[in-house]
């Protein structure tokens, strides 16, 4: 398999297969918090995956140049999210000063997306993941764009979520089920549908 | 008197999970059974009360400007430990809690309650604040491992509990599971909560 | 400009505390990791291909590839190796126990963190049969070759490739090496 299809492998397993909302339960805080209205889900699924694509390029240089190259994988943890949340930093400050129309978009999301463990959770499953023959690990280009995908496959469900939310709001419920229970519920449904999905090879 | 009122609150009035609805990813990914769901809540509990006792023993030399990120530090060192400690000792359940222990620091159950509770109060009621938080975490999480791990595997912390003829209901342990088991059991909270 | 000096080097104070520790808990820890890891690996090792004695080899070619030969009276009589795929959630390992003609003996599945029920159903005592005395083309599973393949865990197919397909890439990494060293050891 070359590598373009190495990339379609990576890109499926992310959005659909294994995605990252449904399957691995990460990013569930903003999934549920933040999908009552369909256009703060689509400024949240574009600030995700812009800090996850950048997240998972810089922790993989962290790890593999800091971390490993000095013996100090034990530090991990604490350097993996001091990067993200310098990032988020960084990045809120560089969008705030050149393009103030998008700040005004994404803005609000940006210091949310520190606590995403989505964004933790994937740098630490980029340096844990093989390619699909299973002894390569990943490089640079594979971290990096592991991570676009899972935003895509985050900011995906987090649309669907927003728009059958918006819905549910005007369906006659019983009262003790409106809110979270039934959004709960209504994930359950979706991570079922998404199971479809397991079955394909590729 | 307020140590113990502290403590209560975390449990039933100010439960994590149920009520406030914080920390939903490790409650869904490791509630598939009673002992991870288990190991799960005393690792965060344990988290929980080392960085609430710091953070509210530094809160006055602490910038204003930089809280959170120390807070993180902070959290993340402990959290390194808990990971270091529980793969020397525990192995089993360290592999099988997975990626779910690091991300630990990113539990806004951790980050709230520093931010809420720890950076504006003594360190005898942020640790009661802990206790009790760590438990209501726990306990909830321990009551949806009950429902998924009967359900789909038949036992309780491994103990066969229903009849061997009992055909395992699998979609309760996978994730769709955890979602629906939550919904339902959120539901019964908010039933029981109007009826009194 | 001195202000945020001082912030620089409050979290810089902050930060080079907590790592202070961190080493310090680490240098306690990983030694008794370590030993740990090791000690399984032997009594795994041990348990595949029972009275054997084993002494390690590092492939040729790819420094990343240890093996082990296992020998009774200085003759040889089969391999072991771990073999890493990635499973439904996360890396499987595998450690493989082959007969001199490298067909398998029998599997240990001794790192995994796949779903309760499904996938880590593949822990469970009477998984390696379905391994047991295939050779390297026969380590595909029914869902890829039909029938004769090995018979996938209920609901995790994933799993169950993931692992027939890393051990089938490590033995034929370990006959590459077989035939660049010219002998059968």
């Amino acid at each position: 398999m070359g590598y373009l299809g190495e990339i379609f492998v990576m890109a499926m397993t992310a959005i659909f297969i294994q995605n990252f909302v449904l399957s691995r339960f990460l990013g569930l805080c903003p999934y549920l918090g933040v999908s009552k209205k369909l256009d703060s889900a689509m400024g949240m699924g574009l600030a995700v995956i812009f800090v996850m694509t950048l997240a998972s390029a810089f922790t993989f240089l962290i790890q593999k140049y800091l971390l490993i190259a000095l013996g100090l994988e034990y530090l991990q943890t604490i350097a993996f999210i001091l990067t993200i949340a310098a990032l988020v930093q960084f990045v809120e400050m560089v969008i705030q000063k050149n393009a103030p129309a998008l700040y005004k978009s994404l803005g609000v999301y940006l210091p949310l997306i520190t606590t995403n463990c989505a964004v933790l959770g994937v740098a630490i499953l980029n340096t844990k993941t093989f390619r699909s023959d299973g002894i390569t690990p990943y490089n640079f280009l594979d971290a990096t764009l592991n991570g676009f995908f899972s935003g895509v496959g985050f900011t995906f469900v987090l649309l669907a979520m927003a728009g059958l939310r918006m819905r549910l709001e005007m369906a006659p419920l019983p009262k003790s089920m409106k809110g979270m229970p039934i959004s709960l519920i209504l994930a359950g449904i979706m991570a079922l549908a998404f199971y479809g999905f397991m079955g394909f090879k590729i | 008197m307020s140590f113990i009122k502290e403590l209560s609150k975390g449990i039933v009035k100010e439960n994590p999970i149920f009520v406030i609805v914080l920390g939903m990813c490790p409650t869904l990914a490791v509630s598939t059974s009673v002992q991870n769901a288990l190991g799960m809540g005393l690792a965060a509990t344990f988290v929980l009360m080392c960085s609430n006792m710091i953070i509210s023993l530094i809160k006055d030399i602490t910038p204003e400007k930089i809280r959170i990120p120390i807070y993180i530090v902070v959290i993340a060192a402990f959290v390194t430990i808990v990971d270091m400690a529980m793969a020397a000792y525990v192995p089993d359940l360290h592999k099988s809690l997975g990626i779910f222990i690091p991300l630990i620091v990113v539990n806004c159950i951790i980050l709230g309650r520093a931010e809420a509770f720890a950076s504006k109060n003594n360190i005898l009621n942020s640790l009661a604040d802990a206790i009790g938080m760590g438990a209501g975490f726990t306990l909830s999480l321990t009551v949806v491992a009950t429902i998924r791990e009967i359900l789909g595997n038949g036992t309780w912390l491994n103990i066969q509990v229903l009849p061997k003829t009992y055909q395992p209901m699998l979609v309760a342990i996978l994730a769709p599971g955890a979602f629906i088991t939550l919904g339902f059991l959120m539901a019964l909270i908010n039933l029981i909560k109007e009826r009194r | 400009m001195k202000y945020y000096i001082t912030l620089t080097l409050t979290l810089l104070i902050f930060c080079a505390v907590a790592s202070g520790i961190l080493a310090y808990v680490n240098s306690l820890t990983s030694p008794i990791i370590a030993d740990r890891k090791a000690q399984e690996e032997i009594a795994t090792r041990a348990l595949l291909i029972p009275g054997a004695e084993f002494t390690e080899h590092k492939a040729k070619a790819d420094t990343n590839f240890v093996y082990y030969v296992a020998s009774k009276d200085s003759t040889v009589v089969g391999y072991t190796f771990i073999a890493t795929g990635t499973g439904y959630a996360g890396p499987v390992k595998t450690m493989v126990g082959l007969d001199k003609d490298l067909k398998v003996i029998t599997i240990k599945v001794t790192d995994q963190a796949e779903t309760p029920g499904l996938g880590a159903n593949c822990t469970k005592e009477d998984f390696p049969e379905r391994f047991k005395g295939r050779a390297e083309a026969e380590l595909m599973v029914d869902k890829d070759i039909g029938p004769t393949g090995i018979k996938s865990l209920t609901g995790a197919t994933i799993t169950t490739r993931a692992i027939a397909n890393s051990i089938r890439g490590q033995i034929l990494m370990l006959k590459a090496d077989l035939d660049t060293a010219g002998e059968t050891l």
